[in-house]
């Protein structure tokens, strides 16, 4: 079982700085935590493209297909009627007044599956506690998780990180779902 | 009397605006060419190679529905209509229409069914071919001639208040009727504001059994004169002219028990009953021998109410046509007489 | 990292020397804070009014729609023109942060928080009419895709009515959704720098456990790019739908195909001008001046220099074409909105909307900020006029001159609206004291690029 520890850092730049330096020293960098996106570390701790775009496509094909098949189905073929003489004996004669619904659903699906997607694939949730290793983890600091494996060698990971620009390193362990 | 009093008024507007509403002519124009007031609109249509000439109301870009059994009409002869609202009185006692009161009158919420339009002629009228300025337009003539217009539901087979309805509360049926479903109806009155001829009427309060409506409804011997063949309607739903549905469903129920067909004259509209020139006659237009599909053919007088809109109204109106040579001998006559 | 810098050429978006610490602290300062003096009197005022607003609601639901003023020609009047009104406005915010994301606009971080929770709130508030304004509003949900209970009867997706219960209802939620997933890593700022307890407990479920690793930003950054796409043609699609009310009937003056991008541009003008009628209060009283600065106001002017004139050209455009196209009705309807007895309204809308918004030309006037203040709030009140005219102006008189009337407002329908902008200014006071009214996160990850204290003007 591999200890974490927590490298705090003051300036996203020293965080990006430090990272690169570290890996080559052999320490694993697992995840970082920062109260702002910043661009480019995704490729520094290894995080792959995340997927969710491909999935927020597939909701809205999913919306779309139901909104012509929900069209089709109440106006053409449950119960047809004559509604102000509109064609209605064959869907393509009354598609172009049910575009504005398709599209509407396409975008309900596509952005509600997608949030969802997001909110479960990232455990964020009412009643979720989160686990914040330092209290300004959400103001200014920058958190760097670094797992060692050799439990004796902690204080000397702690060392090296404080060495390559940390203000401080956590010792205690959280739970990380 | 300086005291000001508010009329209540169903029309608070005079004249045509130069409008082909009411459409006339003179005797003497009608002579020479019974088209005449009334010429019709006519669109080049490519059929092959060759371009004829049709009547703009038998163009359609849509598959239409088939109207197959019975195809019920009306038909007002303008010529004949004296402007007396009988048909107004038979009709809103055959359909249980709610007597609204004069304050309701006045914010123009009269629920009538149907509807007398009387317009005055203006002195700016417009020349044929000519637009006329809108505000003269406006202002009768100190002597105006008058013309009568029965407005009742035109029963349109392309109605534009069916389409907008999010619910479909109002819809046509197999037999041309614009129907209107009230249980359905949640009020939102689109329907109303997208009917051209205006002849949708709105539920703004509960007219029956309520205290501040007390005209015939609140008591047992007012709801007697209720006909029970009609419902009443409640608050917050549209309602209008059904072409007396439920004569037309007794008289094919009569006809299916005995085992035959409707019979001509054995439908009859209120209104047209009603009507002590017989202006108004209801019919089938898919029976050939039917007095409307008669008075339909000849096509010389018979037009449709805003026909350029291309509602395809099943209610058709017939030109007006004036006899102003005798009337202008009558007058010259009279004024001899006087001097 | 320096080629992440802006070009020096560009003013500082964030004033002040700032780190990511005071940032947190001054935005935070409104939450975290007690309310002053002016914001309780704005909110017992706004608060009064919602009441008064419930109130002519309750009074109309309960005798009926006759209580307004509408009648049997002009059937919708002012709810409708409310309706659109509030619509119009709630599309500044999704505009804000969608468009201005796709075109990497850095100054709307200032302002998309703020004018995304006045698009939720003008939604709510634009919602109410088109639900209560039917004659029976206890079966309103007969307008979803619902079976009624006789038989399968459904509803009829060719009327432009059910479009917009689709449209607006997708509209609505998709943007609280895109708020509120923006509104995630600012909360557990707050969470996190809360003292007492109940208040951290609160803020904690709200803030969904947010934790801010780099997997969750990237992938929060790849949802809002997404949501933005989305939302784009979404908050366009929205008032093209709200203008096929109109354009897809034949009233004259309705019938116009012209509607749909005059419509949008009418929505982005009266919203931006929405926002900033808020924004310049909200800065000076919850003191964000270093965060929305001059640059942004300025900025929105041009915005509404440009809606404005879309606006204009189209009033011009519609009453060419009514003359051009030879129809008698349309030509009478646009005759009659500019001459006839509604000419008042008619000429308020020319003025507000056509004629302040030039004025902006002037760089004194787009950079003064009493100036925008009024500008705004003529362009509010234009832009409420032009949908009056819109609607009742074309309705009054139609076909039959027979039918024409006269159409005015009853206390009651003048109370619902009072009523609408006090549940507004409710709404909107109580989100300026329990969410951080600035993207704190995302602004702060601009500090480096556009902060004042880090251009080094001159140098490169």
């Amino acid at each position: 079982m591999a200890k974490r520890i927590y490298g705090v850092f003051d300036d996203e730049e020293a965080l990006m700085h430090a990272i690169p330096l570290l890996k080559e020293k052999g320490v694993v960098c697992k995840d970082v935590q920062s109260p702002f996106p910043i661009h480019g570390i995704e490729s520094l701790i290894g995080v792959p493209r995340t997927r969710i775009s491909i999935a927020s496509f597939l909701y809205g094909l999913t919306g779309t297909s139901f909104a012509l098949w929900m069209t089709w189905y109440m106006m053409i073929y449950d119960w047809p009627i004559n509604i102000g003489g509109k064609p209605n004996m064959m869907f393509y004669m009354n598609l172009p007044a049910f575009i504005p619904v398709t599209f509407e659903l396409t975008v309900f699906c596509a952005a509600h599956g997608m949030a969802i997607t997001f909110l479960l694939r990232s455990k964020l949730l009412p009643g979720v506690t989160a686990p914040i290793p330092h209290p300004r983890i959400t103001d200014d600091k920058f958190i760097l998780h670094v797992d060692v494996k050799d439990e004796s060698k902690v204080n000397d990971v702690a060392a090296l990180i404080k060495s390559e620009g940390a203000s401080d390193v956590l010792l205690k362990s959280m739970q990380f779902s | 009397m300086d005291e000001d009093y508010l009329f209540a008024a169903t029309q608070t507007h005079h004249t045509m605006m130069g409008r082909a509403i009411v459409k006339e002519t003179t005797l003497e124009e009608f002579i020479k060419n019974p088209n005449a007031g009334n010429e019709p609109e006519l669109l080049e249509i490519k059929a092959g190679k060759d371009i004829k000439k049709e009547r703009t109301e038998n163009v359609t870009l849509w598959t239409e529905h088939e109207i197959g059994n019975h195809h019920w009409g009306l038909s007002i002869d303008l010529n004949s209509c004296i402007g007396c609202g009988a048909c107004v009185v038979a009709c809103t006692a055959e359909n249980n229409v709610s007597v609204v009161g004069k304050d309701e009158v006045r914010r123009s919420r009269e629920m009538h069914w149907m509807r007398i339009d009387r317009y005055y002629s203006s002195d700016a009228d417009p020349k044929e071919h000519q637009s006329g300025d809108n505000a003269l337009m406006e202002i009768p003539s100190d002597m105006p001639k008058v013309v009568y217009q029965p407005v009742m539901c035109q029963h349109c087979n392309h109605a534009p208040c069916e389409t907008v309805c999010p619910v479909i509360a109002t819809s046509h049926s197999s037999e041309g009727l614009n129907q209107m479903t009230y249980n359905r109806c949640v009020g939102t009155r689109y329907c109303a504001n997208n009917c051209p001829y205006k002849v949708r009427r709105f539920n703004w309060f509960q007219y029956s059994d309520n205290k501040d409506f007390d005209f015939n409804t609140n008591n047992d011997l007012g709801k007697m004169v209720l006909n029970p063949d009609v419902v009443v309607r409640s608050r917050g739903v549209m309602e209008k002219c059904s072409m007396c549905v439920q004569r037309i469903q007794e008289g094919k129920l009569n006809a299916k028990k005995e085992g035959r067909q409707v019979k001509e004259g054995e439908v009859n509209t209120a209104c047209a009953q009603t009507c002590p020139t017989q202006a108004i006659t209801f019919g089938d237009y898919n029976r050939k021998d039917s007095a409307i599909n008669t008075m339909w053919k000849p096509e010389e007088r018979s037009y449709h109410l805003l026909g350029e809109l291309n509602v395809q109204p099943n209610v058709f109106y017939q030109t007006k046509v004036r006899n102003v040579e005798e009337v202008a001998e009558v007058h010259t006559k009279g004024a001899e007489k006087h001097s | 990292m320096s080629g992440n810098h802006e070009a020096v050429v560009r003013d500082p978006l964030i004033l002040g020397k700032k780190t990511y610490h005071q940032m947190t602290e001054d935005i935070c300062r409104p939450i975290e804070g007690k309310a002053n003096k002016y914001w309780w009197i704005s909110f017992i005022v706004a608060f009064v009014a919602m009441i008064w607003g419930m109130t002519c609601l309750a009074y109309t639901i309960g005798t009926g729609i006759g209580s307004w003023g509408a009648n049997k020609t002009v059937g919708w009047a002012w709810d409708i023109t409310n309706f659109v009104w509030w619509i119009g406005i709630g599309h500044a915010g999704t505009l804000i942060s969608a468009i201005l994301l796709l075109f990497r606009q850095r100054w709307r971080m200032s302002i998309n928080r703020s004018a995304e929770a006045m698009t939720i709130f003008a939604v709510i508030c634009a919602g109410l009419f088109p639900l209560f304004h039917t004659g029976r509003p206890w079966l309103d949900y007969w307008m979803l895709p619902l079976a009624n209970q006789f038989g399968s009867l459904w509803v009829n997706f060719n009327s432009p009515l059910l479009w917009d219960v689709f449209a607006i209802s997708t509209y609505f939620s998709v943007s609280l959704v895109f708020w509120y997933l923006g509104l995630l890593p600012d909360l557990a700022t707050v969470r996190d720098r809360c003292v007492d307890p109940t208040k951290r407990f609160i803020y904690g479920i709200i803030s969904f456990g947010w934790k801010g690793t780099a997997r969750d930003w990237h992938r929060f950054e790849e949802v809002s790019l997404v949501l933005a796409g989305l939302s784009t043609p979404l908050v366009l699609s929205v008032h093209t739908i709200v203008s096929f009310d109109f354009a897809t009937s034949i009233v004259p003056g309705w019938h116009t195909t012209i509607f749909p991008p005059y419509f949008v541009a009418g929505a982005i003008f009266s919203g931006f001008a929405m926002v900033l009628t808020l924004m310049i209060i909200a800065r000076k009283v919850l003191g964000l001046q270093e965060y929305i600065t001059l640059q942004h106001i300025e900025l929105m002017n041009k915005i509404i220099i440009l809606t404005g004139s879309i606006v204009g050209v189209a009033y011009t455009t519609e009453f060419f074409i009514a003359w051009y196209s030879g129809n008698g009705y349309e030509g009478y309807a646009f005759q009659n909105r500019a001459f006839g007895p509604y000419w008042w309204a008619y000429w308020s809308m020319m003025t507000c909307n056509v004629i302040t918004p030039q004025l902006f030309w002037f760089k004194k006037i787009r950079t003064s900020i009493m100036a925008t203040f009024i500008i705004s709030i003529f362009v509010n009140i234009g832009m409420w006029f032009e949908r009056f005219v819109i609607i009742v102006t074309s309705l009054h008189r139609d076909y039959l001159p027979s039918s024409w009337v006269m159409y005015s407002p009853t206390f009651i329908e003048v109370g619902i609206f009072v009523g609408t902008i006090g549940l507004f200014f409710v709404l909107f006071l109580t989100f300026s004291r329990l969410f951080p009214v600035i993207a704190l996160a995302e602004l702060k990850s601009i500090l480096k690029k556009t902060g004042n204290q880090y251009k080094k003007k001159g140098i490169l």
